[in-house]
C-alpha cells in the first residue's frame, strides 16, 4: 500500500470526459494547470475526433506519471474505448471514477467495482 | 427471519437460524455444513461489503442525479447565451486556471481506507467548517516554482464573463455537490470495498485449506479403519 506521505501528496482531481462534462467538473473549481515550463492540464477534453491513443496517454499520465493526482474522473463511454487498461488497473491512488455522460447514460453492467462486486459472489 | 416467532414448533425453529443476509447465505451454503464456524466471519465481512455497496449504488444514483441536472442547466445556459458566445466550454478555459478544490486525506484513517474529502485550498468558502478533524491541504503546495502562480484561484464562472447566465452558476452549484460530498465518498467506498475484497478472499483460502486439511484427516482416518477391520 502507499504511504501516508505519498498519498498526501495526491491533492488534484483529473478528468477525461466530453466537453460538457469537462467545462461542469472543472466550474466545480477542480481545474489545474502546473507552471509554465511544464503547462500540464489535469483535464483532458475528449470528442468525436480524440484518437483512443491520445486518451489512453493522458490515462497514463494521470495515473502513472503524475504525483500528485488523488482521484481520476472518466466518462464511461471514454472509459469504455480503453476498457482493457481500466480494468486491469489496480494501484490503490489514484482512485479511478467512472462518471455518466450527457449522451451516454449510467450503465452498472459496465461499472468496474461493480463487476468487481460480481467476481466476487461469483466465485 | 420472521419464521422464528411464528413458527409453532420451538424444535424446528431452533434448527433455522437467523441469516444475517441473503447474499451472502447464498454464497456459503456449500460450506455451511462442514465447517460453520469459519464461515462466520467471511459472512459478517460479506455483510460489511453489501452495507458499503449498499451506500455506494446510493450515491452513484445520487452523483447521476447530480449530473443530469449539471447538464440540463449546461444546455440551458447555451441556449439562452447572448450573442457573441457559441458555447459555454473549453473555448473559454482558463489557461493559468488554479484548483479551488482539492483532494484531501485524512490521517486518521484506518489503514486500508483513508477518508477522502475534496476542500477549498483557499478558505474563501465554508469547507473548512464541514471537516473540522481532516486536515486542511495549504495554499502552496511543496513544488517551489509552482508558489509564484498560487496567488488565489479565481472562480472559474468569471472565465466566462461577469454577468454569467443563472443557468450556468445553477450549474456550478451542481458540480460543487457532487465534486465535495459524492465524489470523496464514492473514491473512499472503492477503496474500502477493495479492502474487504481481499479480507474476503483471503479469509475463503484459508477456510478451504482448513478442509483440505479435514478430509485427509477422514481419508488417514477411513484407511486406518479398513486397516483395522482386514487385520481383525
Amino acid at each position: 500500500m502507499a504511504s501516508q506521505a505519498d498519498y498526501r501528496d495526491r491533492q488534484f482531481l483529473a478528468v477525461i470526459g466530453d466537453e460538457d462534462s469537462v467545462t461542469g467538473l472543472l466550474l466545480a473549481g477542480i481545474g489545474h494547470v502546473t507552471a509554465p515550463p511544464d503547462n500540464q492540464k489535469n483535464f483532458l477534453v475528449v470528442d468525436a475526433k480524440t484518437d483512443t491513443a491520445s486518451i489512453e496517454a493522458a490515462f497514463e499520465r494521470f495515473t502513472t506519471e503524475r504525483k500528485d493526482i488523488g482521484i481520476v474522473l472518466i466518462n464511461q463511454h471514454i472509459a469504455d474505448r480503453i476498457r482493457n487498461r481500466v480494468d486491469t488497473y489496480t494501484q490503490a491512488f489514484p482512485t479511478i471514477l467512472e462518471i455518466p455522460s450527457k449522451d451516454h447514460p449510467y450503465d452498472p453492467e459496465k461499472d468496474s467495482v461493480l463487476r468487481r462486486v460480481r467476481r466476487l459472489f461469483g466465485e | 427471519m420472521s419464521n422464528t416467532t411464528t413458527n409453532p414448533d420451538p424444535n424446528l425453529a431452533q434448527t433455522t437460524p437467523p441469516l444475517p443476509n441473503p447474499a451472502s447465505a447464498s454464497t456459503s451454503t456449500s460450506t455451511t455444513t462442514a465447517t460453520p464456524t469459519a464461515t462466520t466471519p467471511i459472512d459478517a465481512l460479506l455483510t460489511h461489503y453489501l452495507t458499503l455497496l449498499d451506500e455506494y449504488t446510493t450515491l452513484r444514483h445520487t452523483l447521476h442525479t447530480l449530473q443530469t441536472r449539471l447538464y440540463q442547466d449546461l444546455a440551458r445556459a447555451n441556449f439562452a447565451a447572448e450573442r457573441g458566445v457559441r458555447r459555454y466550454g473549453s473555448d473559454y478555459y482558463d489557461g493559468r486556471m488554479q484548483a479551488g478544490r482539492r483532494v484531501v486525506g485524512a490521517e486518521g484513517g484506518s489503514g486500508a481506507e483513508p477518508p477522502v474529502t475534496v476542500g477549498d485550498g483557499v478558505g474563501d468558502e465554508d469547507v473548512k467548517e464541514k471537516q473540522p478533524e481532516e486536515e486542511i491541504s495549504d495554499a502552496a503546495p511543496g513544488g517551489g516554482d509552482d508558489e509564484k502562480e498560487m496567488a488565489k484561484p479565481v472562480d472559474p464562472l468569471r472565465w466566462f464573463g461577469i454577468l454569467t447566465p443563472l443557468p450556468l452558476r445553477q450549474a456550478q452549484g451542481h458540480a460543487i455537490k457532487a465534486v465535495e460530498e459524492i465524489i470523496p465518498r464514492l473514491a473512499t467506498l472503492n477503496t474500502a470495498m477493495a479492502a474487504v475484497e481481499l479480507e474476503v478472499r483471503r479469509a475463503r483460502k484459508k477456510r478451504a485449506k482448513a478442509e483440505k486439511a479435514e478430509e485427509k484427516k477422514l481419508v488417514a482416518l477411513e484407511e486406518k479403519m479398513a486397516e483395522v477391520d482386514v487385520n481383525a
